[in-house]
């Protein structure tokens, strides 16, 4: 074996307060030595220390005394003594709580929970707080249509957010603690699809039961999210869509490769069934202005999002060849050719969309397509996974550059683009303050994409209304209740957070439910609301999964052989299969549950091999059999509890089972899942339930 | 045939009182350190715990009598037995009541003294017999310590002969006056210390001494004989304490009768709980030390004091 | 050491009987041993000519066994190493993993390893004077002190469950926070301690019987300590200015405003008396601490929950009670220790017994012993 020696001085540096320099020359201060005085001062100091002695002993002898009488006394001091290892609840005897959609008091709900340490890392993680966990319990117990009902009430589509969300969820999962997270959003998929198979006996349309009317602008995410929403507490809701088809960035937006677009259709008309009424090719501020909807309808939600892609307007931005994002994939996706058939592509900018443009632009028959953006490969915005995947179809990346020009031929064509070295992106407060460097790089190029960012375009929208837009074209909306100016007026989704993540969407259309809802009827919009609590979850480090047992590992979603999918518009991740799926919904740890449910993880932990679980683990019927705590060889070192993902394992104290009912030695899962208060292993719990009886 | 009578009956009586005395003793010793070192002592049996040492007798008495394999096992069986004699003879000639001394003798000061110094053989023997380096060690350093201590002690009562003029305790109380207590303050320093270390109690209980030698002479012992070491220990206490009340602090104060028993037990319980006082607060010493303690400091001041008392004598 | 001496040396009636020297078995199983230490003592009387310490009755094998473990589960094993002050074992064996891991600690648990590192001094100082005190028949003082070890034991106890075998200090932060109402009871009873040490003092330290056994004896040059490796108040004692708090400061140390107690005469007198010293500066350091500290998380953030450190070593020492523990940690890049290495100072500090005990009297010898207050469990490991 190889170990190398490392210089580990550097890690000293990163302790608090420590100086650079030790100081190795400390003063004595305090000198301890003493003795008596010589003569006969040391004679009578002598005989005076032996009384001092005896008056200090006779002091205390008059004193009070401080010893206890054991137990009473003892059990009434010690607070933290309330038993040592016990669990909360048990896989098989208890039953997994499922965070149940009440709209519109859900966020209280998930704030509660937080605040409780109940809140599973994956919902909180969540921006729409979709309980994942509830998922995994019923997808687990074979309830696949269930688990998708449960989604779809916070996430309006679980099919479609099933394969292009970006799974913060994931990110979140307990399990990359201990070996690799829980495939989430493979599971919606997998829900979804299993759903299909049911969905005409399981459709009934909601009723109204309330004589309100409410019309939503844009059918994205977010519109559809706070439509169902407002259907579930029995609005009568109107989408107005300007497109043909419903689906609004996910629609025009997402590639195809990502989305196929019948799932999307779909679901839609899954809601359609459900109740939701569709005005597709509406566009209001043109088709129908806002006043009408203003006197047609209690209320309005505008959730348009960010139609309009944003160009740097370097030199040469005009010529013909340089484009936004948004109408390059609209081309893309609607006409399936934007254009780029033989040419060669430049694109700008580092996000998601940049890399959808880059790789449709493979799709779409480029010759060669590359990919610019300011930051280095490290810190480039879009997500890990889609970077790598554009980099394995064949998309050159080139990173820490900033464009300085659109190099133009002689007949107004684009030829090629020159771009700066950039240092750095952000300035030392993090804000966004690009540095240059004196490097330049040009590249021949026959169209240069711009995805640098998208804008709203809100003027037709709100003319002729009391709403007014900021200078930069911006509607001013309340970002905890998604209020604007005018009552009765809503705005949610892109509108409001600028762009992001359709789940983030899907949350602000949740939250401008309740508001309009409560505008409705009449009750105080802020009460009891907080931003929607964000819990902190730790990032965690990759986990080490060396010996990990296979069937522990995560599911690998096959994916479509990269040369191939790279030149036409298939899907691109093939699907998981239905016993892979279960399997996966099995590795779910249920989270905050406070029940047991077998993860064996506090047994591979304890030292001392004094914990024996076993599970049964078939579908539907998973539960543990087995829960064993062996006392004789528990040193109560507490190593175990805070492994346990559920929270129901708890440990607390070791005094009292040193000390009492040395003959109960093995706790079995009745045992462990003893009352708290009175329990058979002290005797006693807590200070009031002691002082009552104290066994000898 | 009387003679011999009287002597059974007073062995019995005086083994009876030491009984009694050293179970009183104990739970008296337990509660003053427990009170020293802030604990309660004693409490579940009986009031204040009175009757635990009882049941601590009674345990002993039950327990198995251990003579270990290498020992020399007659001198092992009889050697408590020497130990404890002496320490209940000596009982006798202390005054109790006015002209009541069980063996009243004209020798009593004398006896005192020199009698229970048989015990150091006892000791000495006990250490020798058992056969184990800790115990021979502490019967060695018990028999040089207790012969030490001899001197200083008997010195200490010597102003008392003088100053009554005769060896027979009984006279010696009815000479007795109140200014002797401040004329003999020294030499009740000097008795007092050397009792202490008469009894090998602490701070010089070296031969027992727990963190060096176990138990010293007694290591080996168990069950009875072992209580009968105990008893002898606090029976030198408790003959120490009443020889100290009768002769320092006037004693029976010329009651006559049980009101005088009952005052010198008084008394005596006072010097027996400073002796407990003293063992609770103060560590051991060393050998050296303790010897050097008799020979150097306590010697002179018990010849300061009798050069004191003689300055005195002429004058009265 | 012990194999010259050889089996049969083991019982004392088996060794040829000699007229000058007197063989004594101070232990396995003695009251002044503190644990199982064997002292093979030869006398002359009452004057000791060799002692000569046999250790390994306690030896479990923690380093090896620490090779079969994750590196979670060997801080259990750390806390039975010295188990009178088993935070710091969990301290230096954190610190250690943390250095080798690369893991930062978050400040409110640094705070916390201050707080119970300091009051396990205190408990651990106690521990040692009251037994120190106890070798010399003293056991009022005995109690006295234990009276304020048990209430830092009450103050562990409710802050982690455990009296002895704490386990509170885990790679990157620690077991639990504070209770409420915690940080209270710790001011009062520093408050407590300081009275309570001066009583001890007076008692014990101002005792002429109590100075005469302790002045003198054992008497450890400032060189000879340096050059036997010996550490904490043994070589403070000494009058060597020698604290890794200070001289090799590390964690939050630096923030207080504290004195390091020396001797002059490095006898056993200096020796108890540093302790003694040190108790009143930890409970400066603990009041500072306690004031300073801020909420916050106190684990680290992200850890996973197998540690498997890239292949590479790491040493980290910090002060004990009994001196400079270190924990040296070699890791193969697996989720296992490949090893690890325990520098003891109680094990350091004891190779002094037979150079301090030649010459002096048997009595002597325990006080010595206790002076250096070895704890067993780390000695033999």
């Amino acid at each position: 074996m190889a170990v190398n020696s490392h210089n580990n001085t550097d890690t000293r540096n990163h302790e608090i307060g420590a100086p650079a320099q030790a100081p190795h020359v400390v003063p004595v201060t305090v000198n301890v030595t003493d003795d008596f005085p010589g003569g006969v001062a040391g004679f009578f100091a002598r005989w005076q220390s032996l009384l001092t002695g005896l008056g200090i002993t006779g002091r205390k002898a008059l004193g009070p005394a401080t010893t206890l009488r054991y137990p009473h006394e003892k059990v009434a001091l010690s607070p933290r003594w309330r038993g040592a290892l016990r669990l909360r609840g048990i896989l098989g005897l208890d039953d997994i709580p499922i965070i149940e959609d009440t709209p519109p008091e859900y966020n209280a709900l998930i704030d509660g929970l937080y605040r409780a340490d109940r809140l599973p890392p994956c919902v909180g993680n969540c921006p729409a707080n979709v309980d994942a966990r509830g998922q995994g319990y019923y997808l687990g117990e074979g309830k696949p249509a269930e688990a998708y009902e449960l989604v779809r009430d916070r996430n309006i589509l679980p099919g479609v957010l099933g394969r292009i969300c970006h799974h913060p969820c994931e990110t979140a999962c307990r399990r990359n603690y201990y070996d690799e997270p829980i495939a989430i959003r493979p599971l919606h998929r997998h829900a979804y699809e299993e759903y299909v198979k049911v969905a005409s006996e399981r459709l009934e349309p909601l009723e109204r039961t309330r004589n309100r009317r409410i019309a939503i602008i844009g059918s994205g995410p977010s519109g559809l999210a706070a439509a169902y929403d407002l259907m579930k507490l029995g609005y009568s809701v109107s989408v107005y869509e300007k497109e043909k088809k419903p689906g609004g960035a996910l629609y025009s937006g997402v590639p195809s490769y990502r989305l196929p677009r019948e799932v999307l259709h779909d679901e839609i008309d899954n809601l359609v069934t459900l109740g939701m009424e569709f005005k597709l090719g509406v566009e209001v501020g043109k088709d129908v202005p806002i006043d009408y909807l203003l006197g047609e309808y209690d209320a309005v939600l505008i959730a348009v999002g960010l139609q309009e892609s944003r160009i740097i307007p370097v030199p040469g931005h005009t010529a013909e060849g340089v484009t936004g994002a948004l109408p390059f994939l609209r081309d893309a996706n609607w006409k399936g050719d934007p254009g780029v058939q033989g040419k060669r592509v430049l694109v700008i900018g580092g996000g998601n969309v940049a890399v959808d443009v880059a790789r449709c632009a493979l799709r779409t028959g480029a010759t060669e397509v590359r990919l610019a953006c300011l930051e280095g490969e490290e810190e480039m915005p879009c997500h890990p996974w889609e970077i790598e995947e554009a980099l394995d179809e064949g998309v050159i990346a080139m990173c820490s550059l900033g464009p300085e020009e659109v190099l133009v031929d002689d007949e107004g064509k684009v030829r090629g683009m020159r771009m700066r070295e950039c240092i750095s992106v952000f300035d030392a407060s993090g804000r966004f303050a690009p540095q240059f460097g004196d490097e330049y790089t040009e590249v021949a190029v026959d169209m240069v994409v711009f995805s640098v960012g998208q804008g709203p375009v809100l003027a037709d929208v709100v003319a002729g209304s009391d709403l007014t837009l900021t200078e930069r074209g911006l509607l001013p909306v309340d970002g905890t209740l998604f209020t604007t100016a005018q009552e009765g007026v809503f705005a949610s989704g892109e509108v409001v957070t600028g762009p992001g993540s359709a789940i983030a969407s899907i949350a602000t259309g949740h939250e401008a439910a309740t508001s309009i809802h409560r505008y409705l009827e009449g009750l105080d919009l802020a009460e009891g609301r907080v931003a929607r609590p964000v819990p902190v979850y730790d990032k965690y480090q990759v986990a080490h999964i060396d010996g990990v047992e296979a069937n522990r590992r995560r599911v690998t979603m096959p994916m479509a052989k990269p040369e191939e999918r790279a030149t036409d518009f298939r899907h691109i991740e093939l699907g998981i299969t239905h016993l892979e799926a279960l399997n996966e919904a099995m590795r779910c740890l249920r989270c905050q549950s406070e029940v047991c449910v077998g993860c064996t993880f506090c047994a591979r932990t304890c030292p001392d091999y004094a914990i024996e679980v076993e599970r049964v683990d078939d579908p539907g019927e998973r539960r543990v059999t087995h829960y064993e705590l062996d006392l004789s060889k528990c040193c109560f070192c507490g190593l175990c509890a805070p492994q346990c993902p559920t929270n129901a394992l708890t440990h607390t104290g070791q005094y009292e089972l040193s000390f009492f009912h040395r003959d109960l030695t093995i706790f079995d899962r009745h045992e462990m899942l003893r009352d708290g208060a009175g329990t058979r292993a002290t005797g006693r719990d807590g200070v009031h339930e002691a002082v009552r009886e104290v066994p000898r | 045939m009387s003679g011999l009578a009287w002597g059974a009956f007073y062995g019995l009586a005086a083994g009876l009182v030491i009984a009694v005395a050293a179970l009183i003793g104990v739970w008296g010793e337990r509660k003053v350190s427990a009170r020293i070192q802030m604990r309660i002592g004693p409490q579940e049996l009986g009031p204040f715990g009175l009757l635990q040492t009882l049941a601590d007798t009674v345990k002993l008495v039950l327990k198995e009598d251990i003579t270990p394999r290498a020992a020399d096992v007659r001198i092992f069986r009889i050697a408590p037995l020497i130990v404890f004699a002496p320490i209940a003879m000596s009982l006798a000639v202390i005054p109790y009541a006015a002209g009541f001394a069980p063996l009243d003798t004209s020798v009593g000061v004398l006896f005192f003294m020199a009698v229970p110094a048989i015990s150091v053989i006892g000791v000495l023997l006990a250490g020798w017999a058992s056969r184990n380096t800790y115990a021979t060690i502490g019967g060695l350093r018990a028999a040089a310590q207790m012969i030490s201590y001899e001197l200083p002690r008997t010195l200490s009562v010597l102003p008392f002969v003088l100053l009554a003029g005769s060896m027979r305790p009984l006279d010696i109380m009815d000479e007795w006056r109140w200014w002797w207590i401040p004329l003999t303050l020294i030499a009740f320093v000097v008795y007092f210390i050397s009792s202490v270390a008469e009894v090998n109690r602490g701070p010089f209980d070296l031969p027992e001494a727990e963190s060096e030698l176990v138990a010293g002479y007694f290591a080996d012992y168990s069950g009875i004989r072992w209580a009968i070491f105990m008893m002898a220990e606090y029976g030198g206490l408790v003959a120490a304490s009443l020889f100290g009340a009768a002769f320092f602090f006037g004693g029976y104060l010329g009651l006559p009768g049980a009101l005088g028993v009952i005052v010198l037990i008084a008394k005596a319980t006072l010097i027996a709980t400073a002796m407990m006082w003293v063992k609770w607060t103060y560590p051991r010493m060393r050998p050296d030390q303790l010897m050097g303690t008799a020979w150097k400091v306590l010697t002179p001041m018990a010849l300061v004091q009798l050069v004191i008392v003689g300055a005195v004598i002429p004058w009265l | 050491m012990a194999a010259e001496i050889g089996q049969d040396e083991c019982f004392v009636n088996e060794v040829e009987p000699s007229v000058d020297e007197l063989v004594v078995n101070i232990g396995p199983s003695h009251p002044s041993t503190h644990g199982v230490c064997r002292v093979i003592v030869r006398l002359d009387g009452e004057v000791v000519t060799k002692a000569e310490p046999v250790i390994g009755y306690l030896h479990r094998g923690i380093e090896k066994m620490a090779e079969n473990r994750t590196y979670l589960q060997v801080v259990p094993l750390t806390d039975r190493l010295d188990y009178v002050g088993s935070m710091y074992a969990n301290w230096a064996y954190c610190r250690a993993v943390e250095r080798l891991a690369g893991i930062r600690v978050p400040e409110r648990a640094e705070y916390l390893r201050v707080i119970v590192c300091e009051m396990q001094r205190i408990a651990s100082h106690m521990m040692s004077l009251g037994s120190a005190a106890a070798d010399t028949g003293a056991f009022t003082m005995f109690i006295y002190a234990f009276d304020q070890r048990e209430r830092i034991v009450e103050a562990f106890e409710e802050l982690c469950g455990a009296r002895l075998t704490y386990n509170y200090v885990r790679p990157g932060g620690v077991s639990f926070d504070i209770p409420e109402g915690w940080a209270e009871s710790v001011l009062a009873f520093c408050r407590d301690h300081r009275t309570a040490l001066d009583d001890i003092d007076a008692l014990y330290f101002g005792n002429v019987i109590a100075r005469d056994r302790m002045k003198g004896v054992g008497v450890l040059s400032a060189e000879d300590a340096v050059a036997w490796g010996a550490s904490g108040p043994v070589a403070r004692g000494s009058g060597v200015n020698w604290d890794l708090r200070k001289h090799d400061t590390y964690s939050v140390y630096p923030r207080f405003d504290f004195d390091v107690p020396t001797g002059t005469n490095g006898d056993c007198y200096d020796r108890a008396r540093v302790r003694l010293f040190e108790c009143y500066e930890s409970c400066r350091i603990i009041e500072q601490a306690l004031a300073q500290m801020e909420p916050g998380p106190i684990n680290a953030s992200g850890m996973p929950r197998l540690l498997a450190p890239r292949p590479g070593d790491a040493y980290d020492h910090i002060e004990s009670a009994r001196g400079s523990l270190g924990v040296y940690l070699v890791s193969d890049g697996s989720v296992r220790p490949y090893r690890m290495k325990v520098r003891s100072p109680a094990f350091c500090n004891l190779a002094l017994l037979p150079m301090l005990a030649e010459g002096h009297m048997l009595s002597d010898l325990v006080v010595i012993l206790g002076s250096l207050d070895p704890v067993f469990g780390e000695v033999d490991r």
